[in-house]
């Protein structure tokens, strides 16, 4: 259901709701929205002004034959062209501004929802996708609102506005006027409902082909290694053909459509010169008005011409638009509590009690686990690959939701603490060392900012990480390049050690890499290990039999199911897997 | 740069050139009826005083009509026409462009990102589009209405057209200020969107340390912080971009101003007729939005440009791995590797990867390459097909260098299974029978039994017609190697790599899976990379590799008396195994 796909939800989302939804950004913003209507509304204004002002100089002036007052009629002129200016200015500059805010507002809100995500959605999402959605949809529908949405008031004030001049003009002529209308509006409708229609399916299109394009970039080698390409060019080009299709069909009513706007202009205007020109004739309008109407009527349909393209912008940006919102609905799997438990810092004492979990449905990964570490103990997790090891360590910090049972962490179910009170007495290290871009003091201290360069050194030499970032052409501030791929398996190991130490957590996760290192690396990550989980909780996944010296407490995992528990001395007692272990140990002198 | 990219655009035009041409005289068509629309109200405004008929009247508004339709008639035709070819060259761009991707090899992928070719592939060819339709269309458009202009008011009054366009020499000037600065200024917000993209990318991959170490507050507030950067590098180019257009308004608004003032005095000096007056400020009025269209154009042409050239850069691409002139196919492959004295580095890496590898592998035989993370494995397995091209040594198969085949029979007869395969988003029979649409029902089966895929189908309630990847189940690990190994196995190759190919696979079934291939597929020669040496004691040869040079090598037995590293590893491996049959 959250998977962002976007066949399914073409019917979830109608174009009103979405259009409402994104009215409802601009509503932190309302004085200045309401401020820029008006603005475009002057702005209008001024700009009718000219051709009014033209009628004056005529009618008063040129045809009586005196100049006198066109002075002052030109310094009006003077000003309204440069209020104009202003007033251009500020509401270009405003709109561009409430776009950039609301872009701000939409991308910090989607890049926070993220965050909310849990890791299925994660497994399920490509990252590339995911970052689409956040920087370019987002892109997209600022172009929308900036050059669209906002726009279109100044529209309907023009058109308002030209109607108003033309009724206080001579109201009968623009009564011979409005009997065009009837058939712009037949005309608008007819258009409307078939652009919409091919407008949508030419989205769908362009998703389908984007989708393909970008999967065949990701296997591109495949695609090649297997000979597919004619194939695949092949199949390109048919969703390529549809689209085109529907792009050309829409360009086909846009093309009908916005000439004809022209002809109901011109029978307008032509109805106004056979109206308006037997009444002069009969001198019951005076020219002036007849050439400002002229004037008005010509500028009247400009406005209806440009709503029809900016319909097309506003289709088109639909798509964004659905998409971003159908990511910031996914709903938040796993959620704070609504009145969470306070914690500050805890002793460590971890509790699983008849925990039952399963990813999908019923196949149970993790069944009826129990078991209690308490404060500053030890815990080896040992089994087979598939055995729930990993899942029982992401249901500790709840990266997933158990289903049965409880954990609780110093007696509290671990349900009930806001998520990051509990990972802040955690740390976890992980299989995969994931280095982030800056340097390497910024690196170790992710979990803990304010410590000072001492502190973190002194940390990086208890886990043997000191030695080899002092070597290092920029020690602690060198820069770690994505990934961290200038550094070594082992140094990534005795780093993100570094890391969990700076964030001192009570509890310690550790999953041990499994991966082969040099024997003297080796040394120094298990050195490294003992000083981490010295005082602390620890559970540790272990892969290797030598780590299983250092623990208090074993838990032997298969198939999810508990298979021995207790400490070293009763497990050795019992003769089991674990005994059998200890013996494997005995043999190798590691 | 520039003249190379406008012929990019004009072997487009010429290809439309019917359509381009249509289009181009339909705007005429537009443009001059559109320009005697004003003279046809002139007449009609002088003629009024003379007591015009109804006849007359009925005359004006017939004629006004008739220009009215022509201009309808002709807007219908540049839509259709001069936009038709603009979405038919980005057609004909795209599919171009998704033709070339086909060809090129993984050096080019290595070097640009799939976020930045999309965005290529879309956003640059939307830029590109606008140029050729949008683009095209404004030019003509502005030069026709602008000169004609120029020319009926200098017709109408000389010395009045003369004051008047006096001020418009000032916007050129505006313009050439503002074409500099507004480009650098896009460049930097393009750039800070760059930044952000980054940031959001990092952010998510690795979520799971974020979340653990409680860093989202941290990383919602450093990236309110980038966004912020980007509102005001936006803003900057808004200031600049909110006084041009308006400034071009202003400069119009003068001329008008000018012509009120001194065609005012002359209709009334009696020099000039008040038809005559009407019809100059309409030609005025009309100028208008050409002048704007010309900063549009400047807009549109820059991007359009700097898009060519960008997807310019994926057309002009050559890929280095193709076939060589003279390259004969010699039928299927005996299956016999030789590398002889090979180093490579990758593009743009610092050090080799690989540094004088020599090695020899007979048909039917069994290597295994091992060695720790970094030291060449797969970089040695990528050079066998050829999707890396040797610079120094050369690579042999049956005695003859790869780069003699041609790469069809290099891919046909080496399958190649990598740790992490690509599985489309097609049904598990469609990715099985990849390369063998036609496969038949028994030999798809065939290699689902010899891939261990068998229970795992039982367990998808549609088998084989079960949809993985974007819309279906998500395979797990294993099971996506084990597909990729089906897919593999279907084209019955000669020579198989397996490239850490079982990573997800317990050590267990990974040896059921390599014994099946070995007993089904006679005289296959297989390659195997793996971290697992047990896997491996049978293997005919087992090199060690260490920092691109082979380290150790020799049968197993032949290691382990040697006790180097395979010895050491081999032993650790054999007890965490003998670990992992305890847990069992």
């Amino acid at each position: 259901m959250s998977d962002l796909n976007r066949e399914s939800l073409r019917d979830i989302y109608k174009d009103w709701g979405l259009f409402g939804r994104i009215l409802g950004y601009l509503k932190p913003y309302g004085f200045l929205v309401t401020a820029v209507i008006v603005i475009l509304f002057v702005v209008s204004l001024l700009n009718l002004a000219g051709p009014y002002l033209t009628k004056i100089v005529i009618d008063d002036h040129i045809r009586p034959s005196k100049m006198e007052g066109v002075d002052r009629i030109a310094l009006l002129y003077l000003a309204v062209l440069l209020a104009s200016f202003g007033g251009q200015f500020l509401q270009t500059y405003l709109i561009q501004f409430i776009g950039q805010k609301v872009m701000f507002d939409l991308r910090t809100q989607v890049f926070a929802h993220l965050h909310k995500m849990s890791f299925s959605f994660f497994d399920r999402n490509p990252i590339g996708k995911v970052v689409t959605r956040v920087v370019n949809d987002v892109e997209v529908l600022n172009e929308m609102l900036t050059s669209g949405l906002i726009l279109i008031f100044n529209d309907l004030f023009t058109l308002a506005g030209i109607f108003c001049i033309m009724f206080y003009l001579d109201w009968r002529l623009t009564g011979v006027v409005c009997l065009v209308f009837p058939f712009l509006y037949w005309a608008t409708q007819a258009y409307r409902v078939r652009a919409r229609d091919a407008l949508r399916k030419n989205r769908a299109h362009v998703s389908g082909l984007n989708t393909f394009l970008e999967e065949n970039l990701a296997g591109m080698s495949t695609v090649q290694m297997f000979g597919r390409e004619e194939a695949h060019y092949e199949r390109f080009l048919s969703i390529h053909r549809e689209k085109l299709h529907e792009d050309l069909r829409s360009l086909q009513y846009n093309a009908l459509y916005v000439p004809s706007i022209d002809l109901f202009n011109s029978v307008g205007v032509g109805l106004v010169i056979w109206f308006g020109g037997g009444r002069f004739v009969q001198e019951e309008i005076q020219l002036g008005v007849l050439v400002a109407f002229l004037q008005y009527l010509q500028k009247f349909f400009d406005p209806v011409r440009d709503m029809a393209e900016k319909f097309n912008i506003i289709q088109t940006a639909m798509v964004s638009s659905e998409r971003i919102f159908e990511l910031l609905d996914t709903p938040e799997e796993i959620a704070n509590p609504p009145a969470p438990l306070p914690v500050r810092s805890v002793k460590g004492e971890v509790e699983f009690e008849k925990v039952w979990f399963a990813y999908k449905d019923e196949r149970w990964v993790l069944k009826d686990i129990s078991f209690s570490i308490r404060e500053g103990e030890s815990l080896a997790i040992v089994g087979a690959t598939g055995s729930g090891k990993s899942t029982l360590i992401n249901t500790l910090c709840r990266f997933y939701d158990i289903q049965k049972g409880a954990i609780r962490i110093d007696g509290m179910p671990i349900q009930q603490m806001r998520k990051e009170d509990l990972r802040r007495n955690l740390a976890l290290v992980q299989q995969d060392v994931y280095l982030f871009s800056g340097n390497v003091l910024d690196n170790i201290r992710l979990g803990n900012r304010n410590l000072g360069i001492e502190e973190v050194e002194t940390i990086a030499q208890a886990v043997n990480s000191h030695q080899f970032i002092d070597r290092l052409p920029y020690k602690y501030e060198h820069e770690i390049r994505e990934g961290g791929e200038s550094l070594s398996m082992g140094q990534r190991q005795l780093l993100s050690f570094a890391r969990a130490l700076a964030a001192d957590p009570r509890i310690l996760i550790l999953d041990e890499a499994t991966s082969s290192v040099d024997t003297e690396t080796e040394i120094q990550i298990q050195s490294a290990m003992r000083q981490l989980i010295q005082g602390r909780t620890s559970l540790i996944i272990a892969h290797r039999l030598s780590t299983l010296k250092h623990v208090d407490k074993v838990l032997v995992l298969k198939n999810g199911e508990i298979a021995e528990y207790g400490t070293q001395k009763e497990l050795l007692a019992k003769k089991g897997t674990f005994h059998k272990l200890h013996s494997l140990q005995a043999q190798s002198h590691i | 740069m520039s003249w190379n990219h406008l012929r990019f655009f004009v072997s487009y035009l010429i290809k439309y050139r019917i359509g381009v041409g249509l289009g181009i005289l339909a705007l005429l068509l537009t443009d001059f009826a559109g320009l005697a629309v004003p003279w046809i109200l002139k007449e009609f405004v002088d003629f009024l005083p003379r007591s015009p008929s109804q006849i007359d009247l009925l005359g004006f508004a017939g004629l006004l009509f008739a220009a009215a339709s022509i201009q309808a008639t002709g807007r219908f035709g540049w839509r259709k026409y001069l936009f038709g070819s603009s979405r038919r060259v980005e057609f004909d761009i795209l599919n171009r462009v998704f033709g070339h991707f086909l060809i090129l090899d993984r050096p080019f992928f290595q070097r640009l990102r799939i976020g930045d070719l999309m965005s290529r592939a879309t956003n640059d060819l939307r830029a590109v589009r606008d140029f050729m339709g949008l683009g095209l269309l404004i030019l003509v458009d502005s030069a026709v209405v602008i000169s004609a202009c120029f020319i009926l008011m200098t017709v109408i009054n000389p010395s009045l057209a003369f004051w008047v366009l006096l001020p418009l020499p000032l916007v050129s000037i505006l313009f050439f200020s503002y074409v500099e600065t507004i480009s650098r200024r896009h460049r930097e917000v393009q750039e800070h969107l760059s930044v952000i993209t980054e940031r959001v990318r990092e952010n998510i991959a690795g979520i799971r340390v974020l979340h653990s170490f409680v860093q989202e507050e941290h990383e919602k507030e450093k990236f309110r912080e980038l966004c912020r950067e980007y509102i005001i590098r936006n803003l900057r180019v808004t200031r600049l971009f909110g006084v041009f257009t308006p400034a071009l308004v202003f400069t119009i608004g003068i001329s008008g101003l000018i012509s009120l003032w001194i065609g005012g005095r002359a209709v009334i000096e009696g020099s000039m007729t008040l038809g005559d007056f009407v019809a100059f400020n309409g030609y005025l009025m009309q100028l208008s939005w050409p002048m704007m269209g010309v900063g549009y154009i400047i807009n549109l042409s820059q991007r359009g440009l700097v898009a060519v050239s960008r997807i310019d850069e994926i057309l002009s691409a050559e890929p280095v791995i193709r076939d060589r002139a003279g390259a004969v196919d010699p039928g299927t492959l005996e299956g016999g590797i030789e590398f002889r004295d090979v180093s490579f580095t990758y593009p743009a890496a610092a050090s080799p990867s690989l540094i004088g590898i020599d090695l020899r592998v007979n048909p039917g035989q069994k290597l295994a390459v091992t060695g720790l993370i970094g030291s060449g494995k797969s970089t040695l397995a990528l050079l066998i097909p050829r999707l890396y091209e040797v610079e120094e040594g050369a690579i042999l198969v049956d005695g003859r260098p790869v780069t003699d085949y041609p790469l069809e029979r290099l891919r046909r007869d080496i399958g190649y299974v990598e740790q992490n395969p690509f599985l489309f988003s097609a049904t598990l029979r469609e990715n099985i029978a990849l390369e063998r649409p036609d496969a038949t029902r028994e030999e798809i089966d065939e290699v689902i039994e010899n891939a261990g895929l068998v229970p795992d189908l039982a367990r998808f309630p549609e088998g084989l017609d079960t949809v993985v990847g974007e819309r279906g189940v998500s395979l797990s690990g294993g099971q996506k190697q084990r597909v990729a190994l089906a897919r593999a196995l279907i084209k019955k190759p000669r020579i198989l790599i397996l490239d850490d190919a079982f990573s997800s696979l317990d050590a267990e079934t990974e040896e059921i899976i390599l014994k099946r291939i070995h007993t089904q597929v006679r005289g296959i020669t297989t390659l195997i990379i793996t971290h697992r040496l047990p896997v491996v004691r049978d293997a005919d040869q087992i090199i060690v590799l260490d920092r691109g040079t082979i380290m150790e090598r020799g049968t197993h037995d032949e290691l382990m008396r040697v006790g180097g590293l395979y010895a050491r590893t081999c032993r650790n491996q054999a007890l965490a195994r003998e670990m992992e049959i305890t847990l069992q």
